[in-house]
């Protein structure tokens, strides 16, 4: 049993590390322009080659190139029930699922408020989705090498259009095409049809028609195997299928559900590496990859711990009657005590931890260690329901949303990173009274403000909307789940949203579908449009104001390492970075955490009824 | 800026025809030369030879020749992936496991050992005191509201009744009015609790229960009748009869037997699960092939166990069977079921 529980994660961990170190050293060397181009792509390299670019430039290319990504998802979505490769004739998203899945896409978070075996062709899952996976992740890659050239001292920040080319060409198309014949080869269909109409083994049990027939079994199908790989890669998240990786056809095997694990590990854990290499600080890249390892392992064994190795309290006794005092205005005393009565346990074997909401194919601790991961590297792809995690186990995935630089996502995490470790030296530098430096350059006023703004962009964007809609209607009408878990239902959603996430708890009613729909969830519109909007915020912001802050800090000329330098390679920084990082991590989520999944598990289970 | 634009323009150019044209025919291509079972999506045939459905998707059994899956939020839809989304604090999964495991629970110790708790659950219903009070169903409803609507829309049937019973207790629905002014023009789900607070009374120990009559033309004829045990008072109450015998020594049932899946089309079982359920499985085909029970019952423990596989051969996870291979294989062995 311990076996059973431990060696996934730990074997996931040690593998990803093994991968990344080889690879960040292909990584650098692409990136560095060192390597000879195929014959027909230098040619198209050249086309794309707008000529060395310095930060305003590279970032405006970057902005320019998301707004025609923008148009062209919205472009292929509205025009989905006139495409080919649609035999099942589905139709048109409603607007503003389609403004919010384009945004999501757009900005690699992959939040879906639609699902996509019920609501996208495979045209859709093609020109949609897969390339907005592939191009997405890109954007973020390319942001943290710019900002690696602008910290080098170096005038162009690169060639932003020929930095895209790279990372897709050189980069995500062989790994997606590898990944891809591995879960082929699990079972991920990979076929352009759309559905089969199967007569099940025994017919009678899939119940029968509103005309009294009886009911064939619906099989979706199409090119899983492609949309799998690169979504894990990229560190995408957005499903095939609505149940995402948990699916059996996106994650047919526990060898598929490993390497579907492993795919979104290895860029996050090689661009720390690959940091380390472009800079020639291999020893500062290693001080920093430790720190997001711990604190990845941190929320591993934390969601472990919690479901992996507690049964579901929903099924277990909770022996002592508790009674609570709730306001009541009515009441003397302005206060009424409800108590709630023992509750006696179900006879369910628990020995596997809780399984509501798992599969067994995985293992035993593969939902709770998948489920923590995926929001540590901002993939947000899920193979376990997270709605029905323990309470508290529920706590390491938003976790990893809210610190948001445990590797984090393709650059993005390394960027939100790199901003702690510069406030970090602030903070620093203010206890000693010596002027804070990084990379040997002098952090000054306008810098330290840059990186501020790019951090406080990520509370204020998960905490300000949660509080107004737990206010409104449009919260309270779209939780699916009552009391504190209700709570944390929004909270996670606008988490999912800020962080670029994408993965969500799944009971929340967002979902409009289809514009003919006549039953929509009825608050998706203010989810669609809220979210949409906070993804742009929290996506752009915290790329561009870190660029420009490496681009002040990189123009500064580099004073030699002297008996006072904070030295940035030794475990001592280490344990620096990681304080700043979880006390204003702490500071500024603790409250939330308290009101959602703790006031869960300290409170009555069940709640209501 | 319309410098960047047009490169913007030529970028997506080349990428769409690279990732969304060239990309995808590269694994198809792939997936039709070396692995075109899979690439189809693994379609299993049935014994006449026809697709009966994919190894890797779950789809429902009820016989009891068969192993059951795990449930399914989505009733085995492989077109629209679920799970519940129940969080463990909310009543609802609470509910739902209860209601499994009412018909199938049996006592682990005491003089009832081996027996099903069903019958003492019916015994303890027709009674018709809870917590001391008079009237199990109604208190039911009264502590969950919720309930008590979902049943009344669970089926065209319990509706029309509950609608029956509004049309002969206009005063009752008038009283209901009268309390919620907000809703002038109750709904029929709205009545759920009025109702069954009506019917406690009228009818102690009994519940609203399909019943299915031949009638005199020797047609078949389902209505809502009264009932005082079956399957709805087995699973419904069962919940509220631990409640009142928390001392009980019941069997512990697998976990993946009573919980649903994350897609909802989880294609495995465990082994665990299979097991409990292979005495079901066994006694069911040897009554039906006139067979020792013993001898199938090996049999059927034999082919489980050929089929058993598990996550990196067991050092990541428990044993698990693919409940489609397995029943597709009992069909092969023993002929169709009765």
């Amino acid at each position: 049993m311990i076996l059973q529980t431990w060696l996934l994660p730990i074997a996931l961990l040690v593998t990803a590390t093994i991968i990344a170190m080889p690879l960040s050293r292909y990584l650098a060397w692409v990136m560095n322009g060192k390597y000879r181009p195929l014959p027909v792509a230098g040619w198209l390299e050249k086309c794309l080659d707008s000529g060395p670019q310095n930060w305003k430039q590279y970032t405006g290319s970057l902005l320019v190139f998301n707004v025609v990504l923008f148009v062209f998802g919205y472009l292929v979505l509205s025009v989905q029930p006139w495409m080919p490769l649609n035999p099942d004739g589905k139709g048109m998203l409603f607007p503003s699922t389609i403004f919010h899945s384009v945004i999501s896409f757009m900005t690699n978070t992959n939040l879906q408020h639609y699902a996509g075996d019920v609501n996208l062709s495979n045209f859709s899952q093609i020109f949609f989705c897969i390339y907005n996976m592939f191009l997405s992740a890109s954007v973020g890659f390319c942001a943290l090498v710019a900002m690696i050239r602008a910290f080098r001292g170096e005038a162009s920040l690169g060639n932003y259009f020929v930095d895209m080319w790279r990372v897709v060409i050189y980069m995500f198309i062989p790994a997606a095409l590898i990944f891809g014949t591995i879960f082929l080869s699990q079972g991920s269909p990979m076929t352009f049809e759309s559905s089969y109409q199967v007569s099940t083994l025994e017919p009678a049990a899939m119940g029968t028609t509103d005309k009294g027939e009886v009911k064939k079994q619906t099989i979706v199908v199409g090119p899983v195997a492609a949309l799998e790989s690169i979504k894990m890669l990229g560190t995408n998240g957005g499903g095939f299928f609505g149940m995402n990786s948990a699916h059996p056809f996106e994650n047919p095997t526990g060898l598929s559900n490993f390497f579907v694990t492993l795919a979104m590990m290895i860029f996050p854990f090689a661009l720390v590496f690959m940091y380390g290499r472009m800079l020639g600080r291999p020893r500062h890249a290693w001080v920093i990859f430790s720190v997001m390892l711990l604190l990845m392992a941190g929320t591993v064994v934390w969601a472990i711990c919690f479901d992996t190795l507690q049964p579901n309290p929903a099924l277990t006794a909770h022996p002592i009657a508790q009674t609570y005092e709730i306001p009541n205005a009515k009441a003397p005393g302005g206060k009424q005590e409800v108590t709630i009565p023992a509750v006696a346990s179900l006879p369910v074997d628990q020995h596997l931890g809780n399984l509501e909401g798992k599969e067994m194919r995985f293992g035993t601790s593969a939902g709770a260690t998948f489920n923590a991961l995926t929001t540590d590297v901002t993939c947000g792809a899920v193979n376990a329901e997270m709605d029905s995690l323990n309470p508290l186990a529920a706590l390491s995935p938003m976790v990893g949303m809210w610190l948001n630089c445990i590797f984090g996502g393709k650059g993005v995490g390394m960027i939100n990173m790199l901003l702690y470790v510069i406030i970090g030296i602030f903070i620093a530098g203010q206890m000693v009274g010596r002027t804070p430096e990084y990379l040997g350059r002098k952090i000054g006023a306008r810098e330290v403000k840059l990186a501020v703004i790019a951090l406080l962009v990520h509370p204020m964007m998960v905490l300000m909307p949660t509080g107004l809609f737990a206010a409104l209607d449009w919260g309270l009408k779209a939780v699916s789940n009552p009391g504190a878990h209700g709570f944390t239902q929004m909270l996670f959603q606008f988490s999912s949203a800020s962080a670029n996430n994408g993965a969500a708890f799944d009971g929340l009613g967002v979902t409009y579908g289809f514009a003919n729909n006549l039953a929509p969830s009825p608050e998706a519109i203010p989810w669609d449009i809220a979210t949409g909007l906070i993804m742009i915020f929290s996506r752009y912001l915290p790329i561009i104001a870190p660029i420009a802050m490496a681009a002040f800090l990189g123009a500064k000329k580099a004073s030699p390492i002297g008996l006072g330098t904070l030295r940035d390679d030794t475990p001592t920084f280490g344990f620096l970075v990681l304080g700043t990082v979880l006390i204003i991590g702490a500071l500024l989520f603790l409250p939330v955490a308290v009101l959602g999944p703790m006031a869960e598990h300290f409170g009555p289970i069940p709640f209501g009824g | 800026m319309l410098r960047y634009f047009s490169k913007s323009i030529l970028l997506l150019l080349f990428s769409v025809i690279i990732c969304c044209i060239i990309y995808p025919l590269v694994l198809w291509a792939i997936g039709k030369t070396v692995f075109p079972f899979q690439a189809d999506g693994s379609l299993l045939k049935g014994p006449d030879g026809t697709v009966v459905g994919s190894k890797l998707i779950a789809q429902p059994f009820t016989k009891d020749e068969y192993f059951q899956p795990r449930p399914s939020s989505p009733s085995y839809d492989a077109s629209a992936s679920a799970s519940s989304s129940l969080a463990p604090s909310n009543y609802t999964l609470r509910d739902r496991v209860a209601r499994v495991l009412g018909p199938i629970v049996k006592y682990r110790g005491g003089e009832k050992a081996g027996q099903l708790v069903a019958p003492d659950v019916e015994q303890w219903f027709s009674k018709d005191v809870y917590g001391g009070e008079p009237h199990i169903v109604a208190q039911w409803a009264g502590q969950h509201n919720s309930l008590a609507q979902a049943w009344v829309g669970a089926d065209p049937k319990n509706g029309a009744y509950v609608d029956d019973w509004a049309k002969n207790n206009p005063a009752l629905v008038d009283q209901w009015i009268k309390d919620n002014p907000t809703t002038p023009k109750p709904k029929t789900a709205d009545l759920a609790v009025v109702f069954f607070t009506d019917f406690s009374n009228k009818n102690p120990g009994r519940f609203p229960s399909a019943v299915t009559k031949t009638d005199a033309d020797g047609k078949e004829v389902t209505a809502i009748e009264p009932v005082k045990e079956g399957s709805d008072i087995q699973s419904i109450f069962f919940e509220m009869w631990r409640h009142e015998h928390p001392e009980a020594d019941l069997q512990d049932v697998p976990g993946d037997l009573v919980t649903a899946s994350a897609s909802g089309l989880d294609p495995h079982i465990t082994m665990q699960n299979a097991l409990f359920q292979l005495d079901r499985v066994a006694a069911k085909w040897a009554a039906n092939l006139h067979r020792n029970p013993d001898t199938v019952r090996k049999e059927i423990e034999q082919m489980l166990q050929q089929n058993a596989s598990a996550p990196f051969n067991g050092l990541a996870g428990e044993p698990f069977v693919n409940v489609l291979e397995i029943n597709l294989e009992l069909c092969k062995r023993y002929g169709n079921p009765s």
